[in-house]
């Protein structure tokens, strides 16, 4: 029994001693910063295809499997997450408070780098009241504290300030547990939505119907050439949420609309196509009454053939016959590419309202285009945490690089034969010593001259800080 | 047909034309330290960085378009406020001897950014929103703090070498012929009363041996502050750079959640923003250790200022994403 407890305890003091490490810590956020690359190089969230189709096929084979697909998902991303947090906190607790809460307790106040002794007429009493009074006339927070019969003197100052980094560290962590929120309770997805038509969000089962759906695009003519300006995207929607009551709402890029606590986003819009079939001249409403999106299909009943709405072409170049760069609709056309038994058996571009003909009598036209719009919507009730955690993160930043704690070590000792006393000062900084040296002088020059008599000037030990 | 220029790019001449001037001026002051240039190249700096203000002002109020959302704009942003920081550092503390360094890469930044001056251009929807008039300056601000430590680091990095050299080397030939009084009697007749030249002596004892003996390089090299206040400079300037750069992703956060739907989505441009925070974060956790403050900490805020250029420039130019506003 005593020998698993103490096992189990060495076990959890090498864990301690590992996450404890700052250097452990940049390890983890080195490996962080690897898998974030790959997320970066490796398109995310494709289907297994495309992978295939850019990699050979072993690495595509283990890019799917270790999830490279979806990285940020991946249990490897989530799990060094963890570490970080986790090592975040060990540290925390066995580095940082210690390191920044020091108790009061004496020093060697010549063992530290910035020192000095000044020599001060009075009796003891006298000097430390005179002491204290200079310090505490210039912001320090005096305390005393007797140690084997020494009384010693510490000055603080900004002491508060040391609590910066906890702030900051207590920041990251409400950030993560923000995101984690979302993880767990969040949603997102989007919708694409035809001009005139309704669709139901799947989690939320609010009922969209698309108005209308406006974009403008301005030419401008710059130094390089034409360019085409998108200026503003605008969608009017009927929105029936929980209360069950229609309600109109405008939806542009940059301001979303909130139904029920989800946010619905403007995002992309396109082109719907209804196109006439015909078969020996006759119109067939089955297939000529629906709107295709681009990336839609109709097979053509009796043959081998499909055919695909590939794209809409805005505007075709009078002069050339091909598509031009302009994104309004002036002279429009569709791309569209006939499948025979699967395999693509050429491309054409259709102008609207001119018929190609498929064979066996049967004819299409793109006959009329109707503009869709397209929503995102994200629900994240973590993001009220998020945005704390980042206020207190930014606050924790600026008071550990903006208020410099600094201690001063304060002694007072009576000289045995005449009516003086010498007061030895040590000074301590959580950035190391370099950092307050200047001060540090200027603080002691005061100091001795403020102490009157004028006695004998300072004696700084060199700093073997440097 | 006359080129026509118009006030806004003739203030752009102007300003480019005191940096280059002032970045000649401060550069010769660095290795010659004649009081003269500094007092040429300084009113140089502040001269150029005033008159980039005062165009970016002119342009908004020309165009009525918020002039930071292209290359051009921002580019000329991040140049004015490297100086700017890099002024209110030199004043400060007394960091002219630098401003060379500093006003030529402002001026071939500024320079690089009139080659994306494509005239007035409305925004984009995505860029129509007030989040783009606090985000943008806070973010090209952190970068500009960011060069400036750079510049500071690379100082320190020539002056740690410089030391390492010295020390390495058999001290010159006064010491070979067996003098080496001469070596003690000079260290010993620096008093320890917190001079400059002191604090040389204690930082970098090779350099400061080698100048007592002569050397001209090495007593050009004393004339750099020392090798622990180069370093607090850089720390200073980080100080700056990654509050500025936190709260830069934040509001990019927020903005990318009212434009986009989703605070963050990964695009190329958060991850490497996120990137160079982490790597500035990593120079704050390093510079709190006695062993890294120093050789390996600056060496880390040359690599962080690396990483934010690539973020700045590199993610615009060659990875497309949604950040990836150049057209
Ligand atoms: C794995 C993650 C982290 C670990 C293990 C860690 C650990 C530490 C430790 C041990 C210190 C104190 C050093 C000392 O006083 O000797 C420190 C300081 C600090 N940490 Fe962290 N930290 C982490 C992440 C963060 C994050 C995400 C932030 C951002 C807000 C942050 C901000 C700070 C700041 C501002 C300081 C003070 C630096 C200075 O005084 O110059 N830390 N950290």
């Amino acid at each position: 029994m005593i020998a698993t407890r103490s096992s189990l305890d060495a076990a959890y003091d090498n864990v301690v001693r590992t996450f404890g490490n700052v250097l452990f810590a940049v390890l983890l956020f080195l490996v962080w910063g690897v898998f974030t690359i790959i997320g970066v190089v490796v398109d995310q969230g494709k289907d297994a295809s495309a992978y295939f189709s850019a990699y050979p096929a072993p690495i595509a084979r283990a890019l799917i499997r270790l999830g490279f697909d979806n990285i940020y998902h991946s249990p490897w991303y989530v799990g060094i997450i963890g570490l970080i947090l986790l090592s975040l906190a060990v540290c925390t607790f066995k580095r940082v408070i210690p390191a920044r809460l020091p108790p009061l307790r004496p020093v060697k106040i010549d063992k530290i780098p910035l020192n000095a002794s000044v020599s001060v007429r009075g009796d003891e009493a006298g000097v430390r009241a005179k002491v204290e009074a200079f310090f505490r006339n210039r912001g320090w927070h005096i305390r005393n504290r007797e140690f084997d019969g020494v009384e010693w003197g510490f000055a603080d100052k900004h002491n508060w300030a040391r609590r910066g980094v906890l702030i900051a560290h207590l920041g990251f962590v409400i950030i993560a547990a923000g995101t984690t929120i979302y993880w767990a309770k969040g949603f997102s997805g989007d919708a694409a939505i035809l001009t005139g038509q309704t669709a139901e969000i799947p989690q939320t089962h609010a009922i969209f119907h698309l108005d209308s759906f406006r974009y403008t695009i301005a030419p401008i003519a710059t130094k390089s050439g034409m360019v085409y300006q998108p200026i503003d995207y605008v969608s009017h929607v009927t929105v029936t949420g929980k209360s069950g009551v229609p309600k109109n709402y405008t939806v542009r890029v940059n301001h979303p609309i909130n139904v029920d606590g989800t946010l619905y986003y403007q995002s992309s819009y396109g082109f719907g196509m209804r196109f006439l079939v015909t078969h020996d001249g006759k119109r067939v409403p089955a297939l000529s009454d629906r709107t295709l999106k681009e990336g839609d299909t109709i097979d053509i009943p009796g043959t081998q053939s499909t055919i695909e709405y590939t794209r809409f072409v805005p505007t075709v170049d009078r002069v050339s016959g091909q598509p031009s760069a302009d994104p309004r609709v002036n002279d429009p056309a569709t791309v569209l590419n006939l499948f025979v038994g699967g395999s693509s058996a050429g491309a054409a571009l259709v102008p609207l309202h001119s018929a190609i003909d498929l064979g066996r009598g049967w004819q299409i036209t793109p006959n009329r285009y109707v503009l869709y719009s397209g929503f995102q919507y994200r629900y994240d009730p973590g993001i009220p945490l998020v945005g704390i955690g980042a206020l207190v993160l930014v606050a924790g930043l600026i008071i550990s690089f903006y208020f410099l704690p600094a201690r001063l070590y304060v002694r007072v000792e009576a000289e045995a034969h005449a009516q003086t006393c010498t007061v030895g000062l040590a000074a301590t900084t959580v950035k190391g010593y370099d950092i307050f040296e200047t001060q540090f002088r200027e603080l002691i020059a005061e100091f001795t001259s403020s102490m009157e008599p004028p006695g004998p000037s300072a004696h700084f030990s060199p700093a073997e800080a440097y | 047909m006359g080129s026509h220029i118009s006030v806004d790019e003739l203030m752009m001449i102007v300003a480019l034309a005191c940096y280059t001037l002032g970045a000649l001026a401060l550069l010769m002051f660095f290795f010659t330290r004649e009081d003269w240039l500094r007092n040429l190249g300084a009113p140089l700096a502040i001269a150029g960085c005033v008159t980039q203000f005062a165009q970016l002002i002119v342009r908004y109020e020309l165009t009525h378009i918020w002039p930071l959302l292209n290359l051009y704009g921002s580019l000329s942003l991040f140049s004015a406020m490297s100086v700017a920081i890099f002024i209110g550092f030199a004043i400060r503390y007394k960091l002219w001897f630098a401003g060379g360094f500093v006003l030529a890469m402002a001026a071939i930044f500024l320079a690089y950014g009139v080659t994306w001056n494509e005239g007035t251009m409305p925004a984009v929807p995505s860029l129509q929103s007030y989040w783009a008039k606090v985000h943008v300056p806070i973010v090209v601000s952190s970068y500009a703090a960011f060069l400036v430590a750079f510049v500071f680091s690379c100082i320190y990095l020539v002056k740690y070498y410089a030391e390492r050299h010295y020390s390495s080397r058999p001290a010159g030939p006064l010491v070979a012929a067996g003098t080496p009084a001469n070596f003690a009697g000079a260290h010993a007749s620096v008093s320890y009363s917190g001079t400059e030249q002191a604090k040389i002596t204690r930082d970098t004892p090779a350099i400061a041996a080698a100048a007592a003996m002569g050397n001209p390089t090495a007593t050009w090299l004393t004339s750099l502050p020392t090798l622990a206040q180069l370093d607090i400079v850089v720390y200073r300037a980080i100080a700056i750079g990654l509050p500025l750069i936190s709260i830069g992703i934040i509001t990019g956060a927020a903005w990318a959640k009212e434009a986009w739907g989703a605070y963050w989505q990964w695009d190329p441009k958060e991850t490497a923003a996120l990137a160079t925070w982490i790597v500035y974060l990593a120079y704050m956790h390093l510079h709190t250790r006695n062993n890294w403050r120093g050789l390996r900490t600056n060496w880390v805020s040359i690599l962080g200022f690396a990483t934010a250029i690539f973020c700045y420039l590199g993610v615009n130019i060659w990875i497309s994403g949604l950040h990836s506003y150049k057209m």
